[in-house]
């Protein structure tokens, strides 16, 4: 084994190799927070319809995203299942409402409702409760996200829906949608008699199951021709648009990027600076590597190794501040999504801007005159 | 045969408009296991010489011949790799690695890695007395202790060509005998060529011969 001049080097001085890894850890927490957040608040955007087992979405035209749904005839839902390569298709509420609070507030929900809740799989965190219940009479089940803003409730428990009494007779966990109004799971005819200006004999979305063996795109094609009103997306295009529509009409994709911008902008000058430093006081030693027969690319070996080695450690330790720090956002309700990939990503990005910084010191090692070692 | 020459070396640096002659012609010769001492004031282009003679500086014109090769602005940095070893006048040690790492990381430059550099790195240091030091770093090492690791950083290998940059300036006058005389025992049992370039007359006392130079050419 030769001996590591870059390792030995870089641990030599501890102080300066903190500030460089911290640099790199700030950066990289960074880019895990903001798009781990993000990540996290598309993941809400779409959570319903990820989780609906529906293989096409039928929705009213132009309709901007799960949320903003638009009523339209509950009839059409018969031209749907008439529809070849259909193996069933419901009528899906998506629809705001007021609920009076004990308290006195109003606060908003956000109601799904269907006639059967086990046939689309959804939703999926019950923890208290049984979906087939809701048939039964004036019942709702709410996730317990409402619990912020509505203050403590459990199964037994009222509450005045659009003027009407419900009875809560189960919890769901993890069931969000993008606008933070908690969500109600209620039976579709209930829905309708709730607000019945608006829903009286309307749906909002038709889902759709298809056969086995069908061709998604004919049917789509097909259900296109019996509703030409209507849109129909695959739940693939309609989770994208959903998401698409609040990364641009909020502007978060853009904050996502400036802030991942900023944050390897400030990475990338921490180690530049640090490196150069390092490099400017080691200047006598780069000399001395030269003067005993090395070239520049032996020291753009020692600065490539330490560049990389600071990366690693400060993609580790940012990593793992990242990873410490999703407890303490999911106790604020901010979901923290770190896939594998981006771990991957992000490493590959640390290593990148520690080498680009390396880049400034590969410039001032070039121009090393081994004279300076006769110098005094 | 001589391992080292030049002829009618002369080396002159532009400043602003005006060029500045440091060395006039010199013609100068080593032989294989020789000790020359180079001796002049300063200013007078010892330390210029001496890095065209280590291959740091080019001539500005004429030829330096080491092992009978003639130096080109190509072949520097192998030439210093094979055919050279340094000692400066600051040590230039590096402060991260121990004294015997320092020697072993020379020799991976030069190409000898894994375990033949540690044992030719262990031979070194214990030449020049450093094997129950060998694991220090430079500094917790005293100036003349740094000084006998440069010296074996510089012997390590199979260089036969030895420069050395005011060997004593930085070592008190008994600390730097005992350098200079262990420094000559190593070179003439190795059959290196040595060349000092001092303003130390101690210097003298173990040079085969004293080469003087003044204003940029020798006298």
């Amino acid at each position: 084994m030769s001996v590591d001049l870059a390792t030995k080097s870089l641990l030599h001085d501890k102080l300066r190799f903190f500030i460089t890894v911290s640099g790199v850890a700030f950066a990289v927490t960074l880019v895990f927070v903001q798009v781990g957040l993000f990540l996290g608040l598309m993941d809400n955007a779409s959570l319903t319809i990820d989780q609906i087992d529906a293989d096409l979405w039928v929705t009213s035209r132009n309709t901007p995203n799960v949320d903003f749904a638009h009523a339209f005839p509950e009839t059409y839902v018969k031209r749907v299942r008439s529809t070849p390569g259909v193996a069933r298709a419901d009528n899906l509420i998506v629809w705001f409402m007021n609920v009076n609070l004990p308290s006195g507030a109003i606060e908003g929900t956000e109601v799904y409702a269907l006639e059967s809740f086990a046939h689309w799989n959804f939703p999926q965190g019950v923890v208290e409760g049984d979906l087939a219940d809701l048939r039964r009479g004036p019942y709702m089940v709410l996730d317990d996200s409402a619990k912020k803003r509505w203050g403590h409730f459990a199964p037994g428990d009222y509450r005045e829906v659009l003027g009407r009494r419900l009875k809560i007779i189960g919890r769901t966990v993890d069931a969000k949608s993008f606008t933070t109004t908690p969500l109600t799971f209620m039976d579709y005819r209930l829905a309708q008699s709730l607000n019945e200006s608006d829903l009286r004999g309307n749906t909002t979305y038709i889902l759709v199951k298809l056969a086995p063996g069908a061709d998604a795109e004919a049917v789509r094609a097909e259900i296109t021709k019996r509703l030409p009103y209507n849109d129909v997306f695959t739940k693939r295009e309609w989770a994208e648009r959903s998401r698409t529509y609040w990364i641009d009409s909020t502007g978060l994709g853009l904050n996502m990027y400036i802030t991942v911008f900023l944050g390897c902008l400030v990475g990338i000058v921490v180690v530049a600076q640090t490196l150069y430093t390092s490099t400017m006081e080691h200047i006598r030693e780069f000399g001395t590597v030269k003067a005993i027969g090395g070239g520049n690319g032996d020291i753009y070996r020692i600065l490539g190794k330490q560049a990389m080695i600071a990366a690693i450690a400060g993609f580790a330790l940012g990593a793992l501040q990242a990873f410490a720090l999703r407890p303490v956002m999911a106790k604020i309700d901010l979901k923290l999504i770190i896939p594998m990939e981006l771990y991957v990503l992000v490493l590959l990005g640390a290593i990148a801007l520690c080498l680009s910084a390396a880049v400034i010191s590969f410039r001032k090692v070039a121009t090393i005159d081994p004279a300076l070692v006769f110098r005094t | 045969m001589s391992i080292l020459h030049t002829r009618r070396v002369e080396k002159s640096f532009q400043e602003g408009r005006e060029t500045i002659s440091v060395l006039r012609g010199i013609d100068f010769n080593v032989e294989r296991g020789e000790i020359v001492s180079l001796e002049g004031p300063s200013g007078s282009g010892k330390t210029t010489f001496l890095s065209i003679l280590g291959c740091i500086l080019t001539p500005t014109s004429g030829e330096v011949v080491i092992e009978g090769n003639a130096v080109s602005e190509k072949s520097l940095a192998d030439i210093r790799k094979r055919s050279l070893g340094f000692v400066f006048q600051q040590f230039n040690l590096f402060p991260s690695l121990t004294a015997i790492e320092n020697v072993e990381y020379a020799l991976n430059v030069k190409g000898l890695r894994n375990k033949d550099a540690r044992i030719e790195a262990q031979r070194v240091i214990e030449a020049v007395g450093l094997g129950d030091r060998q694991n220090f770093l430079p500094r917790d090492l005293s100036g003349g202790q740094k000084q006998r690791v440069a010296i074996a950083r510089a012997l390590a290998g199979t260089a036969p060509i030895l420069l050395a940059d005011e060997p004593t300036a930085n070592l008190d006058s008994q600390v730097g005998t005992q350098v200079l005389e262990m420094f000559r025992a190593l070179a003439k049992q190795e059959n290196r060529a040595l060349v000092i370039v001092t303003h130390d007359p101690k210097v003298r006392t173990i040079a085969d011969r004293v080469v003087k130079i003044q204003d940029g050419a020798l006298v």
